[in-house]
């Protein structure tokens, strides 16, 4: 094994497109970097920004989250809602010093495995770019 | 300088009223700069109410704060009006809880009252020492302070709160009863201190907050004095799911911090009253800036000026910006 850093990341995909898209990568055989780590959720409407917060202090370097294309989501309106609420949780965090790089958003249909692949590989390097996430992890208290 | 007189022979009418149960303002506080808030029940108690300088606290906090325990079979719930007291930057307080249907607009009567600025007690402390004024009254662009009756003029940016310094709206934007004279508008706001804050580089902008973060004990004085922080119960104290630990280190008072700015995205009308009470000076409207002017910029949307707007977050628009998105 190699010394080099790979970053985990979390992503946040939503059930009826994101998800979709990374399994049709899936079977499709397209090779997309094991760094990241699949939390299905039903839509991108659902991800709370709280979540993000959590990732990042249990030890995320990246986090993604993704949703179907605007005007797609299957509930209609999620995707919109999470937009602004993304926009707003991005440049929070980049103003308290997170690097602007490691907290990504994409919108991914049923049929992009091939778009997948591309986000996901995009988001490592630019994570693995900035380095390990240390800045507020949470103390571990094992008992 | 608003008429003492005028001032509780209008509140002494509301307080008067039939519908009308109970009226939130301010009375001389017993030490410092600041004047204490009051609720008065009964008309004879009008006469010690005051507006001056010192009467920094929003009473618009105090609207939502009422506790509804359960009443015995047979007892009517008391359904009357409630007055308050409202400058600027609380009548925008109010207007963003009736926005968010906290509760409806015949519920309260806001007795209005024009400002021109209010004390920080930090700035004033540092320039007089801790000690009690007997006047402090506002005269042109100076502030006239009387302790221990020697009369100090100071410049308004030496004391005034620095949410005065960029005051949009010193009138009141809503009310029923308005205590004297509309004053004309004396500051504007460019956010000129977020753009200062946003020439840092990343790993600057974390040194300051690691040190700021790290002085938070986590008193929680922030959110419980905010206008706008009136959940029944809050996500930073629940348990289930617990979203962050109560114990106090730079992990979890991140976490907090961002919870707190964040969910006030959209709906902070910066009074600023959360960095007052903050024992540990933590420059908290340093983050509530930051999204105040994204919030501006991004959505034109500006909290708290508007009864008929709905909540930012709760809406959306097909055409809203994508900035980062993928
Ligand atoms: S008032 Fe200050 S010390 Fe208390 S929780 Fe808020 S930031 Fe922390
Ligand atoms: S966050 Fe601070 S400035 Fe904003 S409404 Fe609450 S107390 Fe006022
Ligand atoms: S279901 Fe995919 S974003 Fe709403």
């Amino acid at each position: 094994m190699s010394d080099e850093f790979e970053p985990t990341i979390i992503a946040f995909l939503c059930n009826w497109c994101s998800y979709a898209g990374a399994d049709l990568a899936g079977t499709s055989r397209i090779h997309y970097p094991p760094n990241v780590k699949i939390i299905r959720v039903m839509c991108s409407g659902r991800v709370n920004p709280l979540f993000l917060m959590n990732a990042l202090q249990q030890g995320a370097d990246g986090v993604l989250i993704s949703g179907c294309h605007p005007g797609d989501c299957h509930y209609l309106e999620g995707n919109y809602y999470s937009r602004r609420r993304f926009v707003l949780m991005h440049r929070l965090l980049e103003h308290i010093g997170v690097h602007p790089n490691r907290v990504h958003m994409s919108w991914v249909s049923a049929s992009e495995g091939e778009k997948f692949k591309e986000v996901v590989s995009e988001v490592r390097d630019k994570v693995k770019e900035i380095g390990p996430m240390n800045q507020f992890g949470r103390r571990q208290i094992n008992w | 300088m608003v008429d003492q007189g005028e001032l509780r022979q209008k509140a002494k009418e509301v307080i008067s009223r039939e519908d009308v149960r109970r009226l939130i303002g301010w009375k001389r506080g017993t030490y410092g700069f600041e004047a204490a808030p009051a609720v008065i029940k009964d008309p004879s108690e009008a006469d010690e109410l005051v507006f001056d300088p010192t009467c920094v606290q929003n009473p618009a906090s105090f609207v939502t704060l009422e506790e509804k325990p359960p009443l015995p079979r047979g007892v009517e719930p008391d359904l009357r009006k409630v007055g308050v007291f409202a400058k600027g930057c609380d009548s925008r307080a109010l207007i963003q809880q009736m926005v968010e249907q906290a509760y409806e607009r015949d519920h309260i009567v806001v007795i209005g009252i024009p400002c021109r600025g209010v004390i920080d007690h930090r700035k004033a402390e540092k320039l007089f020492g801790d000690v009690t004024p007997d006047l402090v009254e506002i005269s042109g662009d100076k502030v006239v302070i009387e302790i221990g009756g020697e009369k100090r003029e100071v410049a308004r940016e030496d004391v005034l709160m620095a949410k005065c310094l960029r005051c949009r709206y010193p009138n009141p934007l809503i009310s029923d009863v308005l205590v004297g004279g509309e004053v004309e508008k004396f500051a504007d706001d460019d956010f000129s201190d977020v753009d200062e804050f946003e020439k840092k580089s990343p790993a600057e902008k974390w040194e300051f907050w690691e040190k700021e973060f790290s002085k938070c004990i986590r008193c929680y004085s922030c959110r419980n004095v905010c206008p706008m922080c009136y959940c029944p119960e809050c996500v930073v104290t629940r348990l289930k799911p617990q979203w962050t630990r109560r114990s106090v280190d730079l992990s979890e008072n991140t976490s907090y911090h961002i919870e707190r700015s964040w969910h006030l995205a959209g709906r902070c009308i910066e009074c600023m009253e959360c960095e007052r009470v903050c024992p540990m000076d933590i420059p908290i409207m340093t983050l509530n800036r930051k999204l105040t002017r994204d919030v501006k910029e991004l959505f034109s949307y500006e909290p708290g000026t508007d009864v008929e707007a709905s909540p930012l977050l709760t809406s959306y628009n097909p055409q809203d910006p994508e900035e980062y998105i993928m």
